[in-house]
């Protein structure tokens, strides 16, 4: 009777929580039966190398999830990161350079954050809207900086060897990019764990009243998980940069809606308080999973697209049946 | 159903309805007679909204019957019952306030009307029926609360209401426009409308109703004709009940200042300044939006204000936010547990760490076994029952929910605890215990200010008790050697101001 | 006291019609530089250009007023154009392939309201999830190449000239903009709406058909979405899967500008007109002036900011008064 109950109880709990697991199981299955070349090393490490970039700012995005918002401002972000970085390789060296792309992306996302606590717009739709309008300024000032063209990091005259190592290097197995994933998973796990930051930005999702009234500075919890978004795009968008080589001033775009879909299917939900950068991970895993098997079973890359929208629109779906 | 008499508009029997762990309404039977006024008393959580929700079709009777104008009313919604004629004035008052006051009237009935314009002349005639001369092209926000009485009374009656349900409807008029409500009432009632008045104010019930039902704590206790009644009789079977049993001995401890407020001004308060002692318990009592919580938000700074003075211990201190308050060592429960206390989908141990993460906390980083050693020794010492201290606080009772919020709060060692109706929806018995923890909190040295409106709960656990009405202090009790209605009376401010 | 008491009234007034007074500022500022601003032929192509997102504004304002929000319009713009251009180019008649056109507008209408209304999904967020999956399905349909009708009428559709002069795009626009506006002046569908956005719960308990009503909302918007589609592939004779790429959140910011809230219950078709025409008339002024294409998207990424931000200051200050 117990057991039985139990056995309820788990089985509920796989599928309520943990159906993403079953999800990348099958996926990976049946596509290893249908297409062996799936589990080739070859086909696995160019399935890690393109967790990259993704799966940084999907991270990012999940804090905000977490705390209660949205960012749509990411896209312009990772344009602007882009081209201000291989901008100033030219001016300033590549080392400084990659610092005031990172630096830069932070700053994006505190002006984020300042335009939404000003206008006091704590609402998702409302930081939806604000964030949108500053993808286009972000990424208006991409084009202006770029004058509307590609750059080729490797067409600079000075030393490319950090983007080089970032894009192409690895350590035994793992590529730089792959363990550089690693290290910021560990570190956005422990701050969404363990910090008090951490906590105050579920707080911030769950119940902003309630945590306003028990002396919690919502307001600085808003500008962390805008700031750590911001952060990761740009993380994201040297990743990305450095593995295509090239900078685009288009670059970001639809790495928003990607990495909200990341997120979501995860199962981090969009009403805030609840989720994991864990999920996350997995999110991503499943998405570019998706595209990598869509991609060796002949899939159309545009079909892909519209599986990934109707897996978004069945992911948003379930969330909220979850809630109610 | 053959024993109904001809003249009852609307005859009540054995209605009962339970809500999860409450028992709102335990076989009530009302009768009221055709073109009457019909008073209904009782304090607050006596069961009557929840009557009214039944009559109007939002909430479903879980037994009992209701005959209303001779028919047997079964499965109603709210438009059904206002289209049988039965309409419901409540006390926040059901107008979309972005619409006009035409639009309003016919809310939901523009396609039967033909034409917006045959709207607005109806809604004209309606309302000059009840002498109101409120254009109808006028924006509902732009109304003050009387006018949007009348355009609900006038919105009953284009439904031909035979019965009229005004749900405190005084609470927020000013003294001459009760009196235009008055002969309103006066007027519908000589158009052979009957109506059913709610209302805590007896004056009211004794100026213009001809029978007054008393109902408490989801009973009716009494229903008698308003000349076979008195006053005390009335105030008696309202709040009379063996209190001996109820409420913990009063703490007597009260010692010498802690706190003093001074002239706090805001857009609804008025000059609010009083004193606290040390070990004592101030009841704050007054109608709902009189302006209690309002005093207690801006001491705590959870709204913004300015030019006010907060003294603790002969000291100043400035509290711009909550986080200021809790330096300070205040503490806020708030009323609304669900929207404004708790994190519903988080843990009991994450949301009883609330107010103390700072203190959990080192170089940033939470001390994780720290926690739950405080949510353990709280689950203990309050007797919280719970599962783990993991468990999502979203699956406890009300009375233990309230209880993981004070254990929140005393963890910070609060000096001024304050109690905004820390007793709302929680059983008998979980009361007892938090009434018991009041106690011991006030004899630790500490003081509470207990907002509540139960009035029995005030007077029996307060040391002092302050009335508020329409955003001022209008009187002070002691009440061990005060009456309830000399109490009630300030409350409900017999000298109404401009 | 009375002078302080204008002033008052006046920022009032400028609070409310934000909009309209950036329209007649800009409108202004034209006034000092010498271009072809104030041709007639200007005009019309101001218009003309603006149709497109204008049309679509008239469909989402119901929504929106009615306390929804659509954001999936730009796909549905998208998608019936190329299922407009590839009925044609299939040889099926232009009547009925328009027709199958705006049936895909009604189906994500439906499909909208099934998850937001039905299933009280946050509308903002599955829309946007439904605009994705429409551009996939706009560029599995085209293979992301534009394609282009071989069918001469239909470029007439939309190009074609009343009185030599006003281009029939501008027609159709002028024709939604009255529909719309009658519906939600005068129709007890429209009232409704208001009533829904406004008070939902109250709206309910006067018994308003809520659900039917919001979803009726949102096929309308669907519909109307579709009906832009068309226009705008009949302008430009192709389909294209990139048309839609910031539609949905350039029109929503557009109308939200006008002064339809999204909290619903406030708004209408000309306050839509008003807040489109503002970007509208922002981007063929800087066209006029000679701005550089990528400052005028600065500029358009500053203003939507600025007029949203001051959106929700005005609310919070409002809600600071106690």
């Amino acid at each position: 009777m117990t057991s039985k109950y139990e056995f309820k109880k788990i089985f509920e709990l796989i599928f309520k929580e943990y159906l993403i697991l079953g999800a990348i199981a099958i996926l990976v299955l049946v596509t290893s039966i249908v297409q062996p070349a799936f589990l080739s090393v070859g086909n696995l490490s160019n399935v890690i190398r393109q967790f990259g970039p993704l799966i940084m700012v999907a991270l990012g995005m999940t804090f905000v999830i977490i705390g209660g918002f949205i960012d749509l401002s990411v896209a312009g972000i990772i344009s602007l990161v882009a081209v201000a970085t291989v901008y100033l390789i030219d001016i300033v060296g590549q080392g400084p350079a990659l610092i005031i792309g990172i630096g830069i992306g932070i700053a994006c996302g505190i002006l984020n954050s300042a335009l939404l606590l000003t206008s006091g717009a704590l609402t998702q739709a409302e930081a939806l809207f604000i964030t949108y309008g500053m993808s286009l300024v972000y990424g208006a000032l991409a084009l202006i900086i770029s004058g509307g063209s590609t750059q080729h990091i490797f067409w600079s005259e000075n030393n490319t060897s950090l983007f080089e190592l970032i894009g192409s290097g690895s350590v035994g197995f793992f590529s730089i990019s792959f363990i550089l994933f690693l290290i910021c998973l560990l570190i956005l796990y422990l701050l969404q764990n363990y910090t008090y930051a951490g906590r105050v930005m579920r707080l911030t999702g769950g119940n902003k009243t309630a945590a306003e009234l028990c002396g919690v500075n919502i307001n600085r919890s808003i500008i962390f998980i805008y700031a750590i978004s911001g952060l990761m795009s740009a993380i994201g968008s040297i990743v990305l940069i450095s593995r295509v080589t090239t900078a685009s001033p288009v670059i970001g775009m639809g790495y928003e809606t990607n990495a909200i879909l990341a997120v979501v299917v995860g199962g981090t939900t969009l009403a805030g308080g609840k989720g994991s950068v864990m999920r996350t991970v997995l999110g991503t895993m499943l998405v570019i999973l998706l595209s990598n098997c869509m991609n060796l079973l002949g899939v159309s890359v545009y079909l892909q697209y519209v599986l990934k929208g109707a897996i978004l629109v069945i992911a948003i779906w379930m969330d909220n049946r979850k809630q109610s | 159903m053959q024993n109904i008499k001809q003249d009852a508009i609307l005859s009540i029997k054995n209605v009962s309805k339970y809500f999860p762990g409450v028992k709102a309404l335990d076989q009530v039977s009302i009768e009221v007679e055709r073109g009457t006024v019909h008073g209904i008393v009782g304090e607050n959580g006596a069961g009557k909204s929840t009557l009214m929700k039944i009559l109007s079709g939002v909430h479903s009777k879980d037994s009992g019957t209701i005959i209303f104008d001779g028919e047997l009313v079964e499965n109603t919604t709210p438009i059904l019952s206002m289209k049988s004629g039965l309409s419901i004035i409540y006390q926040e008052l059901n107008l979309v306030s972005t619409m006009t006051v035409g639009e309003n009237i016919f809310l939901g009935r523009f396609g039967e009307l033909g034409g917006i314009k045959h709207v607005h002349e109806r809604a004209k005639a309606l309302l000059k029926r009840i002498g109101s001369h409120v254009t109808t092209y006028k924006l509902v926000s732009e109304l003050s609360v009387s006018e949007k009485q009348m355009v609900e009374i006038a919105k009953a009656l284009s439904f031909d209401s035979k019965l009229i349900i005004m749900d405190e409807p005084s609470s927020s008029l000013t003294a001459d426009e009760m009196k235009a409500l008055v002969k309103i009432i006066h007027q519908l009632r000589l158009q052979g409308i009957s109506i059913i008045y709610i209302s805590h104010k007896l004056d009211e019930i004794f100026e213009f109703c001809s029978v007054v039902t008393i109902m408490r704590d989801g009973h009716v206790i009494d229903s008698k004709k308003i000349n076979e009644i008195t006053r005390s009789e009335m105030i008696t079977k309202m709040v009379g009940r063996t209190i001996e049993n109820e409420y913990p001995k009063r703490p007597n401890c009260v010692g010498e200042t802690l706190m003093e407020v001074q002239s706090i001004n805001t857009k609804k308060l008025r000059d609010i300044a009083f004193k606290l002692n040390k070990g004592e318990i101030l009841g704050l009592v007054g109608l709902v939006g009189a302006g209690r919580t309002e005093i207690v938000r801006a001491i705590f700074g959870a709204d913004k204000i300015k030019g006010h003075k907060i003294t603790i211990d002969g000291n100043p201190v400035k509290i711009r936010k909550p986080s200021d308050a809790k330096k300070a060592g205040i503490a806020l429960v708030t009323e609304d547990r669900k929207t404004q206390g708790l994190v519903l989908p988080f843990s009991v141990e994450n949301n009883i760490s609330m107010a103390t993460l700072d203190k959990i906390s080192k170089y940033g980083f939470l001390n994780k076994s720290m926690e739950a050693e405080i949510a353990e020794r709280h689950v203990n010492s309050l007797g919280i029952k719970t599962p783990s201290i993991k468990t999502t606080v979203k699956n406890l009772s009300g009375g233990n929910q309230q209880k993981c919020i004070l254990g929140r709060w005393l963890e910070i060692n609060p000096r001024i605890l304050i109690l905004d109706e820390p007793t709302r929806g929680i059983d008998v018995g979980a009361k007892y215990e938090i009434y018991l923890l009041m106690k011991q909190i006030v004899e630790s040295g500490s003081a509470i200010i207990l907002i509540s409106s139960e009035l029995p709960e005030v007077l029996n656990m307060s040391n002092r008790v302050l009335t508020v009405c329409e955003g001022r202090i209008t009187g002070e009790f002691d009440p061990n050697d005060s009456t309830p209605d000399q109490i009630m009376s300030k409350a409900f401010a017999s000298e109404r101001k401009e | 006291m009375n002078i302080l008491g204008y002033c008052k009234k006046l920022l009032s007034i400028v609070n409310k019609q934000k909009a309209f007074l950036a329209l007649i500022l800009m409108f202004t500022a034209m006034l000092f530089f010498k271009t072809n601003f104030y041709t007639p032929l200007n005009l019309i192509n101001l218009m003309k250009s603006g149709s497109v997102l204008l049309i679509l504004a008239f469909g989402i304002t119901i929504v929106l007023v009615a306390g929804g929000a659509d954001l999936s319009i730009g796909g549905v713009m998208v998608v019936s154009g190329i299922v407009a251009i590839k009925l044609m180019n299939a040889d099926v008649p232009m009547a009925i392939a328009i027709i199958c056109a705006l049936l895909v507008g009604v189906v994500v209408g439906m499909i909208n309201a099934f998850f937001s209304v039905y299933q009280k999904t946050e509308p903002f967020i599955i829309t946007l999830g439904m605009g994705m999956l429409l551009t996939g399905i706009a560029q599995q349909l085209t293979d992301a190449h534009p394609v282009s009708s071989k069918n001469p009428g239909f470029l007439l559709l939309s190009n074609g000239k009343l009185f030599n002069q006003i281009p029939n795009q501008v027609i159709v626009m002028i024709g939604v903009f009255v529909l719309t506006f009658f519906i939600l002046r005068y129709t007890s569908f429209g009232r409704n709406c208001y009533a829904i956005g406004g008070d939902y719960e109250v709206a309910k308990y006067s018994g308003i058909n809520v659900m039917r009503t919001k979803a009726l909302a949102y096929v309308y918007s669907g519909t109307i979405a579709a009906l832009g589609g068309i226009m705008l592939s009949s302008m430009l004779n192709s389909g294209n899967s990139t048309y839609g790429e910031n539609t949905a959140l350039l029109v929503n910011c557009g109308v939200v500008v006008g002064g339809t809230s999204f909290a619903g219950g406030i708004g209408g078709a000309q306050h839509s007109l008003i807040g489109l025409l503002v970007f509208a008339v922002l981007q063929n002024a800087m066209n006029m002036v000679g701005v550089d294409s990528y400052v005028q998207l600065l500029f358009q990424g500053i203003v939507t900011v600025g007029i949203i931000w001051l959106d929700s200051y005005g609310r919070k200050k409002r809600r600071e008064m106690v």
